[in-house]
């Protein structure tokens, strides 16, 4: 398998038909993904590039951390969620769980 | 103590292509030879341990091993150390930061082209004649 680029740079010749789960993250290039990463991180941004592996490359990527904190004496919950913006990223593709169009909120 | 040789200048810009052939497979059926078209930028390298590392690439290798040097490296407390050189394992990397000024289709093309091109280079004249074909 090879990789795929925007511009239809990709190394073998690409069919339209949707084959094998990784073609439906080829439909997605140039659009805006969502991604579920481990360790509660999610990335929302451009998908520019993919290999096999699901390494990417994102460009103008939000990546939200969540983190929850108990109260020691109610044992609440308190979920807080740590956002930041970087204009172009390189992701390793094993701490990938979930490629998807962006989510609806509402 | 006593006195060092200067390290050498190491050149800017992408470097000699590696002489695996089994690395060069790997990496142009991969994204990573996007990394290794940084060597000689600042990047920034977030690690799986929320720890992350800023400094200039020296080498990528086909498993994303990443070689840095002057490095500012803040720990997951936020602690800063300034490091010489950094050797990060393939598996540690998290994000790499591609720097703004980077064109990422012209670097990857190029970086393809040298792999073809060393390819193309070592069977040009018909390449080792050990195992020649018979003509019979």
């Amino acid at each position: 398998e090879k990789m795929y680029l925007t511009l239809c740079v990709s190394q073998q010749p690409t069919t339209n038909t949707v084959e094998e789960p990784l073609d439906l993250i080829r439909l997605s290039l140039d659009e805006r993904i969502y991604v579920k990463m481990r360790n509660d991180r999610e990335l929302r941004g451009r998908l520019h590039a993919y290999d096999q592996h699901l390494n990417m490359i994102l460009g103008d990527v939000e990546e939200t951390v969540t983190t929850v904190e108990i109260d020691e004496e109610t044992y609440e919950e308190l979920y807080k969620s740590t956002k930041r913006n970087i204009p172009m990223l390189f992701v390793r593709g094993d701490g990938v769980v979930l490629v998807a169009p962006p989510l609806r909120v509402g | 103590m006593e006195s060092q040789q200067e390290p050498e200048h190491l050149p800017s810009g992408p470097t000699e292509v590696v002489n695996s052939i089994r690395e060069r497979t790997i990496a142009e059926n991969s994204m990573v030879v996007l990394l290794q078209g940084l060597q000689g930028q600042v990047t920034t390298v977030d690690l799986k341990n929320e720890s992350t590392a800023r400094g200039r690439v020296v080498n990528v290798d086909a498993f994303m091993n990443i070689r840095l040097d002057n490095v500012l490296y803040r720990d997951r407390r936020g602690q800063l150390t300034q490091l010489q050189d950094l050797f990060i394992t393939g598996r540690n990397v998290r994000y790499v930061h591609i720097p703004d000024n980077v064109d990422i289709m012209k670097t990857i093309q190029s970086q393809l082209a040298r792999i073809h091109r060393v390819r193309n280079f070592a069977s040009h004249g018909g390449g080792r004649k050990e195992f020649a074909t018979k003509t019979k």
